[in-house]
Formats: structure tokens, C-alpha cells, sequence
């Protein structure tokens, strides 16, 4: 198989070298299962690309331009301590439904799985203990698909009897999802999840990085639990301090989202926390560096 | 407040920032001469100087500065 990590990270360093440099340096622990990891996304993710007519260049420029935006994000947030997006209306009008914006900022976040580590420490986290948790499941939700790496994994990891369905509000995402996915087996559905309904509870459900997305993150946590079927498993992360162009809710400290799981009839069975640079955690709190958590969690016991 | 004393509390706030009390800056140091100074850290840098010297650089002055000379300049304009 190519070297895609590789691949593409000496195109970074010809057009932006000091990110390139620290992406090395950020990543240079990981061992070779991530490397491996990398190129077999990358390699599923290159195949939808050609098959889009467009190639790794396109998708850097997209990663390069979203990089430009979370700057420009951050610098806000430092200064006001709040992100700029207030309203879900106003992020559907201005992102959700603007191709454009959708697609790089899609495709941007389809390269940054592996380029940041913390992003592969939540996606290990997952890939790592899924079959085990999900042993018993015999279907596979999704809420807030992104471009598909976690369904992606999923496919690979459970039993060819699980059933698949995706939902997510966004039109493109939806598009680029099924694209890298290409596996009939899932059906997906472009939904707001809160207007989602499904006839039956699912034995694993994935909710990546939403929560963020919401005006009222427990809302959608009180509807995992009624989609949740009373032993099944979900697999939820959300970040800290992590300000981007569609992010509404604002998680000042990990406790929160904790606070919110439980509120919602929830119970946290494993947990993992990783800050998104390596700094100490008092750094990160004076510099509000974001940090990402990532549970598997479960009905609440009575 | 002249360049000297800008540079003098710039260095103080750098050292502060960047968690390193052996950074030491002239006119003409650039990103690459700190170590520590990169794209997550400079945004910690300008919102730093902004509150320490209650200013606020416009996007385009941000990405302006290709030293801490310039960086200075661009300080005694605003004030």
C-alpha cells in the first residue's frame, strides 16, 4: 500500500513547512499501527477522490483553508471567550447548507484524522474496544456522520449480520460519507437528529464530536437514551474549549460533559481524555488549549 | 513608551506565553529563531499583547510582522 501519511505530509511541508514540522513532531510516538491506520483511511479516502475526479492536492488546500478559519476562530474565542456561532439556524444557513464551506471543511477534516494525534488517540480509543463492546449489537447507528471513518471502522470490525444506518444533517456530509464508505449495506439519512425516528432502539450507537453542534447538547443525549437499546453501548466524544465554525455549545471544562450524560439517564464506562497539544494541563487551562473527550457509555443502572 | 521598554516587556510576555524563561529577543528575531513559537502559540502571543498593552491587531497586521521589530512598530502605531 502507498504511504499516504507520508505522502501527504511532504506536500504540506512544500506549502506550509512549520505546520508540516509540527505535525511530525506531534505525531512521532505513535507507533506503526497508526501509520498503518493512516494509509488504509487515506488510501479508501484517495479512491473516492479520483472516483470525484480531484486527487490529495484538492484536499490540502481544503485542510490549509480550514486551518485558516480555526485560527481565525481561536483568536475570537481568546479574546471573547465564547465561539462566534450562537444559533443552529445560523450555522445551517451559513455552513451546513453552503456546499463550498461543507466541502472543505469536510475534506479538511477527512486529512486531519491522522495528522493530529489527538484526534487518532479518540479514533483508537474507539477502534480499540468497539468489537468488544458492541459484541452483542446487531445494528450500528451513527448520528453526525462526518466524512465516515468511524462507520468506515465499524463495517471492519462487526459482524457482517450488523445493520447499518446513518444519520446526519448536512447534505454533503451525507455525500462525502457514503463516497469513502461506498458499502451499500448502510442506509443513510439526511436528518436533523432531533426529527429523527426510528422504530426500534440500536445495540451501538456512535455520536462524534455533535454534542458541540447543538444549542442544547441534552437534548440529543435524552434521545440517545431512547434510541439506545437497554444494553447497548455508545461510543460519544466532545471537545473542550475547541472553537471552530460551526461549533454553538461551548464546554468550558471536561466535568460538563460528564455532568450532562449523567443527567441524561447515562453512565459513563470508560473514559479518555487527551489534550489536543502537548502541553502540561496548566497550560491548557491558562491558554484554553482545546481538550478532547471521548466515552463509551450505557444506560444508567437503576 | 519607546522600543526598548515595548521590546523589554515583549520579551516578558514571550517568556510568559511560551512557558520558557531563556527566550530572549532582539529587533530582528523571527519565528523560527524560538523555539516554542508556532502557529498555536502565536495566537497566544498577539492575544497576550493585546490584553498587556490594551490593543486589539487587525487580522491582516497579524499576519504581517516578519519580525519582533516590525511587531514593535506595529505596537507604537496603535498607541
Amino acid at each position: 500500500m502507498n504511504n499516504y501519511l507520508e505522502e501527504i505530509l511532504l506536500k504540506l511541508e512544500s506549502k506550509r513547512p512549520a505546520h508540516a514540522k509540527k505535525l511530525r513532531l506531534n505525531t512521532n510516538y505513535l507507533n506503526e499501527l497508526y501509520v498503518s491506520r493512516a494509509n488504509d483511511f487515506y488510501s479508501q479516502y484517495e479512491k473516492h477522490l479520483l472516483r470525484e475526479n480531484t486527487d490529495l492536492d484538492f484536499s490540502i488546500d481544503c485542510y490549509l483553508r480550514m486551518l485558516d478559519d480555526m485560527a481565525i476562530e481561536r483568536m475570537n474565542f481568546l479574546r471573547q471567550g465564547k465561539y462566534s456561532s450562537v444559533s443552529l439556524m445560523e450555522v445551517e444557513k451559513c455552513i451546513y447548507n453552503n456546499p463550498d464551506m461543507m466541502c472543505y471543511h469536510m475534506h479538511g477534516l477527512a486529512l486531519a484524522q491522522f495528522l493530529w494525534f489527538d484526534q487518532y488517540e479518540r479514533y483508537s480509543f474507539f477502534a480499540d474496544s468497539l468489537a468488544g463492546y458492541a459484541k452483542s449489537a446487531e445494528s450500528y447507528l451513527e448520528i453526525g456522520c462526518g466524512h465516515g471513518l468511524y462507520c468506515y471502522t465499524a463495517i471492519k470490525l462487526l459482524p457482517e449480520n450488523v445493520k447499518f444506518e446513518v444519520v446526519d444533517i448536512s447534505d454533503y456530509s451525507i455525500g462525502i460519507c457514503k463516497g469513502i464508505i461506498n458499502d451499500p449495506k448502510v442506509n443513510f439519512i439526511t436528518k436533523n437528529v432531533l426529527e429523527y425516528a426510528s422504530n426500534s432502539t440500536f445495540g451501538f450507537i456512535t455520536i462524534g464530536e455533535v454534542l458541540e453542534h447543538l444549542e442544547d447538547p441534552l437534548v440529543l443525549l435524552k434521545k440517545l437514551k431512547d434510541l439506545l437499546s437497554d444494553d447497548g453501548i455508545s461510543y460519544i466524544s466532545a471537545p473542550v474549549n475547541a472553537p471552530m465554525i460551526d461549533h454553538i455549545y461551548l464546554f468550558n471544562e471536561v466535568q460538563e460533559i460528564r455532568d450532562l450524560i449523567n443527567q441524561a439517564g447515562l453512565e459513563i464506562i470508560e473514559e479518555k481524555v487527551v489534550i489536543s497539544e502537548h502541553v502540561s494541563q496548566q497550560y491548557a487551562d491558562k491558554f484554553k488549549v482545546p481538550v478532547m473527550f471521548a466515552a463509551f457509555i450505557k444506560q444508567k443502572q437503576q | 513608551m519607546d522600543k526598548a521598554e515595548i521590546l523589554s516587556q515583549l520579551q516578558e510576555i514571550f517568556r510568559d506565553t511560551l512557558d520558557d524563561q531563556e527566550v530572549t529577543l532582539a529587533y530582528e528575531t523571527t519565528a523560527n529563531d524560538v523555539e516554542g513559537w508556532d502557529s498555536l502559540t502565536h495566537i497566544h502571543l498577539v492575544v497576550s499583547i493585546e490584553k498587556h498593552f490594551k490593543l486589539r491587531f487587525t487580522a491582516k497586521e497579524i499576519q504581517s510582522w516578519k519580525n519582533i521589530g516590525e511587531l514593535v512598530e506595529g505596537i507604537i502605531s496603535k498607541k
